[in-house]
């Protein structure tokens, strides 16, 4: 079964510096790794170094000084239809319903109207938001405003979905409850998943594969496969033994 | 960490000067299209004077202007008071207007935003004023305390007021209830949280006021000083206009811009010294 | 119970702090009645008198409800135009890098000068008429709208255009769909000092030099020592303003309904 995995996405050697106060400051490292379709990839980090860089990179935010990113087989030049992105804050738009906002990937498209509805109808039921179609983000709660913006994710059907860190300013009783969520709705409508977290629990529940990234710069540290079912059992005596070894692997977040 | 911080290659430094390189030269070319359009426009000017695409009497040239600046200094004609008098006239009427607007518009806004009984007894009236422009209370006080400094003073006064009271009152209606809870539970008495933990966080809004209401003390100041004075740039520039002088006239609109501008300036430079704990 | 004399005592004191806003509208009124039966300053009736008189001799063909309409009318005009140039020239400021570094130096310093002292220099050139009015009230009008428009846009969210960037928003879309909507607030909030600010200065100038609008009936009251007809002139520019603002606000509330509190 190893062997029939498809590469969708490949980095090579993606290094990526800034200058903070006149210095120059690593935050990824020579990093490679390849991402298989329809896997659920997870990107396992401490602190706030790299990670959310590296999925910059993906989605085209930021382009790399130094190494390339490859979809397929050809090289990623800024943004792609193909990627898209579930953002870390809650990045709805406060002036559009959450239909709108839904749709929103769609309208950018030249979707007809009627069409692009319907769209996005289908996947606020995906995410189970019936009723909430016509309601602003400021009337909705954190995981709910959440579902948003996976729905509106996945409306542009893409091939490759970043997350990330989703449910990093949610509380911890939504937090389990939205990973549930996520897991569902990825066995629904088959994506590849690359979800960025920096806690430990989390990416042992979702993950088919895990990276591990070092702390600052970041680079790959670990690479864990996870054969268990899903929905796992967090108290799973398996469970537990990956977890307690990848978290005596992690670096202590600054 | 150090280690890993300081092993740079050579590309990569390279290229981030490279990016240094290019905002530097963005911002370069921005500071160059800002002074060419200050020149574009003093040259169009220049050259419809000089050209007299429009009549001398309509559009004096910019060195004219400056030639009467420096002979205004000592010169009282035609309105009767040198630059210098009529500066310091405008600037001490609306000064005397601010001040006062200040020291009463304030506190007011913030008892207003804290205590309830005065919110009431105070917005109502202060509902039906607020809409009646500053310059049409000029008839009103000059009835009342003739044409002196203290009638234009008024004015001002009314002017700054509303700014001053506006934002002090919504700045304190936002403190954060965490920091009215945390004075609640060390036992602060409600006057100690309003003075210790309400005004400072209403400060930025207040400050917000203060420059609002200096903006508007200068531009009434002119209005009255219009209507009903006897000296100050208002009185210099429609005086100007009565003899037909437009050489007077830019001059002192030209006054009142820089005067303003120096003013606002110099608040924001206190602005950042009174608010110094908001910057990081 | 304890929930209901809880409630009862918060609408007691809710009642009592209304009666107090009533007491002090009323305590003003009080104020005005005494000091007019004390002093030779106009009782509100006196007003009311010198409203009906006004429909009956009218002052240059017009009653009270004439000269407000044609300050509002230059007002009205004035408007018209500000909040549509000055909404695209702050679009224009706000989004484009080159275009502001080339404009904002003089836009500033034409700012810097009052609206109210560029009337003697209108008038020198444009005289008296109509037009100039308009231009002057323009002036103080543009300011508000081209600033806030400008700041509102220039200081869009970098995550919101992040939104636009990964959902394939071209440079027109960021902008209608993106900046315009998150800068609303900010246009609306100019839309409103450009109105108030408008009011001040159509006052001014037909104040300086008019033959109708309601500052002309003030300065006319002032020379003829008329303070009826003053104080008639405050309340109608007073009411008017006072009815546009509520009118703007309600708009506003039409119009961006996700600025509402949350539910």
């Amino acid at each position: 079964m190893a062997i029939e995995k498809e590469v969708i996405l490949q980095l090579k050697n993606i290094e990526q510096s800034y200058v903070v106060d006149n210095s120059v400051k690593q935050a990824v490292k020579d990093v490679s790794f390849n991402v298989y379709k329809n896997e659920f990839l997870v990107i396992l980090g401490p602190g706030h170094c790299g990670k959310s860089v590296l999925l910059n990179i993906i989605s085209g935010l930021e382009s790399a000084q130094k190494g390339q990113v490859y979809l397929g087989a050809e090289p990623l030049a800024g943004v792609d239809r193909r990627i898209s992105l579930v953002f870390q804050r809650l990045a709805l738009l406060p002036w559009m319903t959450v239909i709108d906002n839904v749709a929103f990937g769609l309208r950018m498209a030249g979707i007809a109207k009627a069409e692009r509805r319907k769209i996005a109808q289908k996947y606020i039921n995906l995410v189970g938001l019936q009723g909430f179609e016509k309601s602003y983000p400021s009337q909705l709660s954190g995981g709910m405003k959440q579902r948003v913006g996976i729905a509106r994710a996945y409306a542009v059907n893409p091939e490759i979905l970043l997350m990330d860190e989703p449910f990093g300013q949610l509380d911890a009783q939504t937090r389990y409850a939205m990973q549930e969520e996520i897991l569902r709705i990825w066995q629904q409508e088959k994506k590849t998943v690359i979800f960025v977290t920096n806690n430990i629990e989390e990416a042992v529940y979702l993950g088919d594969r895990i990276i591990l990234l070092s702390s600052c710069p970041a680079h790959v540290k670990a690479e864990y496969e996870i054969q268990m079912e899903k929905p796992r059992n967090t108290v799973d005596p398996e469970f537990l033994r990956i977890r307690k070894e990848i978290s005596d692997n992690t670096d202590l977040a600054l | 960490m150090n280690v890993q911080k300081q092993n740079h290659s050579s590309e990569q430094q390279e290229q981030i000067l490279k990016d240094q390189k290019k905002q530097r030269k963005a911002s370069y070319q921005n500071l160059m299209l800002s002074v060419s359009s200050i020149l574009l426009f003093f040259f169009i000017w220049e050259m419809v004077a000089l050209l007299k695409l429009v009549p001398e009497h309509y559009l004096a040239p910019p060195e004219a202007i400056f030639r009467l600046l420096i002979i205004k200094i000592h010169d009282p004609n035609p309105d009767g008071a040198v630059l210098t008098v009529n500066i310091l006239s405008s600037l001490q009427i609306s000064f005397t207007g601010f001040i006062a607007a200040i020291l009463i518009g304030v506190p007011l806004g913030w008892l207003m935003g804290w205590y309830r009984v005065v919110d009431s007894v105070v917005n109502p009236i202060f509902d039906i004023v607020r809409p009646i422009p500053p310059v049409a209370w000029i008839p009103l006080t000059i009835v009342w305390m003739g044409v002196g400094l203290k009638a234009k003073a008024t004015i001002v006064f009314l002017s700054a007021f509303i700014p001053c009271v506006i934002n002090s009152y919504t700045g304190i209606r936002q403190t954060n209830p965490v920091l009215i809870h945390v004075g609640k539970t060390c036992g602060a008495s409600d006057f100690t949280i309003f003075w210790k933990i309400g005004i400072p966080s209403a400060m930025t809004m207040t400050f917000t006021g203060i420059k609002l209401a200096i903006g508007n003390a200068w531009s009434t100041l002119v209005a009255a000083e219009m209507l009903a004075a006897s000296s100050g740039l208002g009185y210099m520039i429609l005086q100007g206009r009565n003899f037909g002088r437009t050489d007077i006239v830019m001059l002192g609109v030209l006054a009142i811009g820089i005067i303003g501008t120096i003013i606002i300036t110099l608040f924001s430079h206190l602005e950042n010294v009174v608010l110094r704990w908001k910057r990081k | 119970m304890k929930i209901m004399t809880v409630k009862k005592r918060e609408r007691h004191k809710n009642t009592f702090y209304q009666i107090l806003s009533v007491a002090s509208v009323l305590g003003l009124i009080g104020l005005w009645i005494y000091i007019s039966s004390t002093s030779r300053f106009p009782t509100p009736g006196d007003i009311w008198e010198r409203m009906i008189k006004m429909f009956q001799y009218p002052i240059k063909g017009k009653n009270i409800f004439g000269h407000l309409l044609a300050s509002l009318q230059r007002v009205m005009i004035a408007l018209s135009f500000c909040w549509t140039f000055g909404l695209a020239f702050g679009i224009l400021l706000g989004w484009n890098q080159k275009c502001r570094a080339f404009l904002e130096p003089l836009f500033s310093a034409f700012r810097a000068v009052p609206p109210l002292a560029w009337i003697p220099l209108i008038t020198l050139w444009f005289g008296i008429g109509e037009f100039p009015k308009i231009l002057i009230v323009i002036m103080g009008g543009l300011p508000p709208i081209v600033v806030n428009t400008q700041a509102g846009i220039a200081n869009v969210q970098q995550l919101y255009l992040d939104v636009g960037t990964i959902f394939h928003a071209n440079r027109r879309q960021m902008l209608f769909q993106i900046a315009l909507p998150s800068a609303l607030d900010a246009v609306l909030a100019g839309i409103k000092n450009s109105m108030s600010s408008a009011w001040v200065v159509v006052l001014a100038a037909e104040m300086l030099g008019g033959k109708s609008g309601v500052g002309f009936l003030i300065s006319r009251g002032m020379d003829s020592m008329d303070m009826p007809l003053i104080l008639l002139a405050m309340i109608a520019i007073g009411s008017v303003s006072a009815l546009f603002a509520i009118a703007l606000n309600t708009i506003e509330r039409i119009a961006c309904p996700w600025l509402l509190k949350k539910k």
